[in-house]
């Protein structure tokens, strides 16, 4: 082989490393809308807001106290929520974890009527009516679910419903934290 | 025949001129988010020309009706008329979404090889076929 035809391998390699990239970015498990989160590691928002069910105010730094605390974004108008909430009653049944929800964009009433028919798997609930503090928290689209650590560090976001297999990571990233605590 | 050619080439011409100067106009910011200030308003859209709908996510917040795109409307506007510089808006958005959220995306360090990478391969392509042309006039025939 002469140095010249050497030269011109090097696109046909180029060409194959591309295929195999793409072949394998089809090939594993990946939801290619799902974005980046650019809070993980990052310390949470701060807000404060109305309560669903007490009458008083929501202030976060009172409410995030030092526990491992998911945090879940849901509305009563939101069918993928509904579908989440049994796997959220699962996970509240661990009592290393403390649930605030944050009522998006909802209707008050209707949020409050919708959990007493589903069940209350929250510790407290959070209004955000205009969907600001989700646009703090970075949320392009509920349900969205995120979990902190007790020094109020973000350590995981979930975009979309929970189910059986995030429910297992979930539960897996707490006793991780816990661990290292 | 010919004259026929070219009146058809003009219309088809005057046509994608036309196209292109209603695309400025085609926009979902809606009348009651519209600012007062002219110029803070102009501020606004073109900041929301530059912002990627997370929702639709290859359309900007000012060509989406999506409801998160309307709030972000509603926010950088909010944030303008409290005296945020551009830089500080884009800032607090990629602070919260990621460079994602830009259509365009930033020029840094881990962006150079999206950059550069298509320039390398044209200069790489054009080296190669100077390479073939100078073989091919060494073989005689």
């Amino acid at each position: 082989m002469t140095s010249k035809s050497k030269i011109l391998i090097i696109p046909f390699i180029i060409f194959v490393l591309v295929i195999i990239l793409f072949y394998y970015l089809l090939l594993i498990e990946r939801n290619p809308s799902e974005l980046p989160s650019a809070l993980i590691n990052k310390k949470i928002p701060t807000f404060n807001s109305e309560s669903l069910f007490k009458s008083k105010i929501f202030i976060s730094t009172e409410e995030f106290t030092n526990e491992t605390i998911l945090v879940n974004f849901f509305s009563s108008w939101c069918k993928p929520c509904r579908d989440e909430h049994e796997f959220i009653k699962k996970i509240s049944q661990n009592n290393k974890i403390k649930i605030i929800g944050i009522n998006y964009k909802d209707d008050s009433k209707k949020a409050i009527k919708w959990l007493n028919e589903l069940g209350n798997p929250y510790t407290s609930i959070a209004v955000d009516k205009n969907g600001k503090i989700a646009i703090d928290w970075g949320v392009y689209g509920i349900p969205e679910t995120f979990i902190v650590s007790s020094k109020k560090i973000i350590k995981y976001r979930h975009v979309g419903p929970i189910d059986k297999n995030i429910t297992r990571k979930i539960n897996s990233i707490i006793s991780e934290i816990e661990y290292e605590k | 025949m010919k004259n026929k050619y070219i009146f058809l080439i003009k219309v088809f011409f005057i046509t994608i001129f036309f196209y292109f100067q209603t695309l400025n106009l085609i926009y979902s910011t809606e009348p009651d988010e519209i600012l007062n200030n002219i110029e803070h308003e102009e501020r606004a859209r073109k900041i929301s020309m530059n912002v990627r709908c997370l929702v639709c996510q290859n359309q900007s917040i000012d060509d989406s009706s999506a409801p998160l795109a309307k709030d972000l409307r509603i926010l950088i506007r909010d944030k303008i008329s409290e005296g945020y510089t551009d830089k500080q808006i884009y800032d607090f958005l990629s602070d919260r979404y990621g460079d994602f959220i830009f259509l365009k995306p930033p020029f840094k360090l881990s962006t150079l090889g999206l950059w550069f990478l298509p320039f390398i391969f044209l200069l790489l392509g054009i080296y190669i076929i100077y390479l073939h042309n100078k073989r091919s006039k060494k073989v005689k025939y």
